[in-house]
């Protein structure tokens, strides 16, 4: 026998398979409860802002435009209208994320928050030095319900004078995978 | 909207806008800016027809 099919009590099958390579192996589950996690439902995403944010307001929260995916194997994460990750999975996710921030009169103070459900989660970082440009690096473990949580990313900066600017490319970016499930 | 504050309150001018007490966004929704909250203990937020 190469495979056990097991069928659900209304509908579907799950189908236990064992791979056509020589030699024996043994998977041991844990003497736990809990839900096995196999890739298709470990969503994982890569995006990155494809154009530049200009003209952002001194001392405001601006939300990062991160439309442009470099992976998205649940297609949760929305790049096009909410620059959203929203995934169907319930669990704790591993986020990381950078921005890179300028300003022609100089930044007078910046940090990089990360937004859960459209309220700040966590600031892992809030600097005061003036200087021109500067990326923001930070990273955070979040519980995400798999149905209405989303979280986003947004950038803060004050400036000396005028506006600032979140530079396009890869160091304005964000990817995430869940890391264990509900 | 943060000039327009600073305009009406020129006491904010120092104030740290990161903290929290008052939020200043944008949605990169093409709608701009917005008070978000404000939660200032002595200063009033203003009203609509004083940012317009």
């Amino acid at each position: 026998m190469s495979s056990i099919v097991i069928s659900g009590d209304t509908s579907g099958a799950i189908t236990l398979s064992a791979p056509a390579v020589a030699g024996t192996n043994t998977v041991t589950l844990p003497a736990a409860t809990g839900t096995v996690q196999v890739s298709g439902n470990m969503p994982a995403f890569s995006v990155y802002a494809g154009s530049n944010s200009a003209g952002q307001t001194s001392a405001t929260f601006a939300k990062v435009a991160l439309n442009t995916e470099t992976f998205d194997t649940a297609n949760a994460f929305d790049a096009t209208t909410n620059y959203r990750f929203q995934p169907t999975v319930a669990g704790y996710y591993q986020i990381n994320a950078s921005i890179y921030i300028t300003a022609a009169s100089n930044l007078s103070a910046y940090q990089l928050t990360f937004y859960k459900n459209g309220a700040s989660y966590t600031a892992p970082n809030y600097s005061t030095t003036v200087l021109a440009g500067i990326i923001l690096s930070g990273s955070v473990l979040i519980y995400l319900n798999g149905s209405t949580d989303y979280l986003e990313l947004y950038a803060y900066a004050a400036t000396v004078a005028g506006t600032w600017v979140i530079t396009a490319g890869s160091n304005t970016t964000m990817s995430g995978s869940l890391v264990r499930s509900a | 909207m943060y000039e327009k504050i600073i305009v009406l309150y020129p006491e904010l001018a120092d104030f740290n806008f990161a903290s929290g007490v008052i939020v200043l966004q944008n949605d990169s929704d093409g709608k701009g800016d917005y008070i978000a909250k404000w939660e200032h203990p002595t200063l009033a937020k203003p009203t609509d027809e004083e940012l317009a």
